[in-house]
């Protein structure tokens, strides 16, 4: 008979996220096991008793998840968790705190295909405002997008907190190759002058950009917002939006709303979920992997 | 209710075959009910080591329970017997982790009390996997000494390296009950070990005693007059060299359980099984035991007892004791 799968998930927070218990289990994990309120430093001894329980067959049956609620944390417990292999007794990890990783891969994918089907063009060159991009799914999303050739500025209410984040998103999860620059919101309003392309990012329920801002962009091409909540991050962008022009944009630009990029997010969760379960040898996995499949997603059902 | 409709209608027309076919076979079996097992932990989290061998010996599902303490014990075990009738409580098991084994004796001991028959299911307890390892690591051991040298453990001096941690202690527990002159090793405290040697010499009848040994030197003038060198201590940590062990003229087994280089002992292969220690002189006939040697036979140990509670017919509470009667018999 052959061996369940089991998918071990890791978090440091006090419960388990169910959108990824659900998404786990419908990508074929057969047990998804919890792993609650744990310490970065619990992660080398978690993962070596995961892998010395099953023979190197058994182990590709075998994977461990990284929740959580902070980027940089669960990037570290991926590099820790990868250094605590002892091949040939290895397992792939996938890291995706909050689901930001693969929420900012649907987000910067759906981008990205709307800036080829409406202005013809690419990420490449572009300035990208990430309003309320503090957060995890601003973070993560930023460095996709300067590693995709973008200028991304992160804008925060706080802009010494704003030119922390943007030094980390360069340096740690960039290393170094990317250069992400920062911002205070209270200087939006210049910075949208200059603006290809808006990601809003921050808490539900918040406007970051409002109908005034957007008729002041004259270069503007895609907006896009996470936010399902009403009401819209985005003057103008609903939740189903998926290119629709916004209206009041001297560009023509068009709006990409949470629900579009929920469903990107989805698929690219199951898809690197499912890899685990098929790949010959151990996956790392995080944001890059996302968008990657993500981008996959899209071309697929273009 | 429409399926006896349905049968009695074939009946009426005389489709005699036909409806005792489907008196036969056809009716819907009862299903089974999904194998359950419980794990009570102690500590934050259950060990991914325990989750998955606890699926691959076959139970359907796992429920973890976590920072369990010993006070809970009682009812956690009673809330699991009540809930599923005699028919269903057979697919159902306790599973006690955690880091020590006193503890988890005694949340065994509490578990075995709280039955109430026949609402009865089986409790295992191998806390860290210590039970297993210990009784695999000591049942190796004991073979290798009987076909290399015609020894028994009770002709022997026996040391445990990293003996205060939770293999080492079971090992220890388990040598001297098989009446081998045992020493449980610290590496920082005389104190330390003194003290766990008294408490699990009073818990389970042993006779245990304390060392300490942290320098080069301490290890090679311990080691002096040793039949066995069990190794336990944390992995990835090499405890004693070639230089050491050249000072070991009694030697006759030594195994160890760190799986994560470097090995714990020089001289010995991850899957060595009865091999003459590599950089000894050649006077010298000790042989060692490997991790993953001893990890095999764990492996296939924790795997037998799990699935010895799925297919029995009577509740099992197994321990060290049971997982080291088993070992031997794997073993044979």
């Amino acid at each position: 008979m052959e061996k369940p799968f089991i998918l071990h998930m890791l978090t440091t927070a006090k419960n388990l996220s169910p959108f990824d218990v659900n998404m786990a289990l419908d990508a074929g994990w057969v047990s998804a096991v919890p792993y609650i309120n744990v310490e970065p430093s619990e992660v080398r001894g978690l993962v070596q008793d995961a892998i010395f329980s099953r023979s190197p067959k058994g182990l590709k049956r075998t994977a461990i998840f990284i929740g959580g609620r902070e980027t940089k944390q669960a990037m570290d417990m991926l590099k820790m968790a990868k250094n605590s292999m002892v091949p040939p007794f290895e397992v792939s990890v996938f890291a995706d705190p909050s689901g930001a990783f693969t929420t900012a891969a649907g987000m910067v994918a759906a981008v990205e295909k709307a800036l080829a089907d409406k202005f013809d063009t690419t990420l490449e060159g572009k300035n990208v405002l990430a309003l309320g991009g503090t957060g995890p799914v601003g973070q993560a999303a930023a460095v996709i997008a300067a590693k995709a050739g973008a200028n991304v500025r992160i804008i925060g209410r706080q802009l010494d907190k704003a030119e922390r984040i943007a030094e980390l998103c360069s340096n740690e999860f960039g290393d170094g190759e990317i250069t992400i620059s920062a911002g205070a919101d209270a200087d939006k309003a210049e910075y949208i002058k200059t603006t290809d392309v808006v990601f809003a990012t921050g808490a539900a329920g918040i406007q970051l950009l409002s109908a005034e801002l957007i008729a002041s962009a004259p270069q503007l091409k895609v907006a896009a917002d996470v936010n399902a909540v009403p009401p819209a991050g985005i003057a103008g962008v609903d939740a189903f939006d998926n290119g629709k022009t916004i209206e009041g944009s001297v560009n023509g630009a068009v709006g990409i709303g949470a629900l579009a990029i929920g469903n990107i997010k989805y698929q690219s969760q199951n898809r690197l979920l499912k890899k685990m379960r098929e790949s010959d040898q151990a996956l790392y996995l995080h944001f890059e992997h996302a968008f990657e499949v993500a981008r996959e997603f899209i071309k697929e059902s273009s | 209710m429409a399926y006896k409709q349905f049968v009695n209608q074939l009946r009426k027309t005389g489709c005699q075959l036909l409806s005792s076919f489907c008196n036969e076979s056809v009716k819907p079996q009862k299903k089974e009910k999904r194998s359950i097992l419980h794990m009570f932990d102690p500590m934050p989290n259950n060990s991914p080591f325990d989750i998955n061998m606890a699926l691959d010996a076959g139970f359907d599902v796992l429920m973890p329970y976590s920072n369990v303490k010993l006070d809970n014990i009682h009812n956690l075990t009673q809330d699991a017997i009540f809930s599923r009738g005699p028919s269903g409580v057979k697919r159902t098991a306790l599973f006690i982790g955690g880091r020590d084994m006193g503890l988890a004796v005694d949340m065994l001991d509490v578990s075995k009390r709280a039955m109430v028959p026949p609402f009865e299911v089986s409790v295992f307890a191998d806390p860290s996997g210590a039970f297993t390892t210990a009784a695999a690591l000591v049942a190796c051991v004991e073979k290798e000494l009987q076909q290399k040298h015609g020894k028994q453990l009770k002709d022997c001096k026996a040391l445990v390296f990293g003996g205060t941690g939770p293999v080492g202690i079971a090992t220890g527990v388990i040598a001297s009950l098989e009446g081998a002159e045992t020493f449980l090793v610290d590496h920082l405290s005389k104190e330390t070990a003194d003290d766990a040697a008294k408490e699990y010499n009073r818990r389970f009848n042993a006779n245990l005693k304390g060392a300490v040994a942290g320098s080069d030197e301490e290890k090679a003038a311990l080691v002096a007059d040793a039949d066995i060198i069990f190794c336990t201590a944390k992995a990835g940590i090499q405890v004693l060299n070639s230089a050491i062990l050249s000072h070991a003229n009694n030697l006759k087994v030594a195994g160890d359980v760190n799986a994560v280089p470097p090995a714990g002992i020089e001289g010995i292969g991850l899957n060595d099984f009865g091999k003459p220690l590599a950089g000894l002189p050649e006077e010298q006939k000790a042989v060692g035991i490997g991790a993953l040697a001893v990890g095999n036979i764990k492996y296939q140990l924790q795997q037998k007892l799990l699935t010895a509670m799925l297919e029995t017919d009577k509740p099992l509470y197994l321990d060290f004791r049971d997982a080291f009667k088993k070992a031997q018999i794997i073993l044979k």
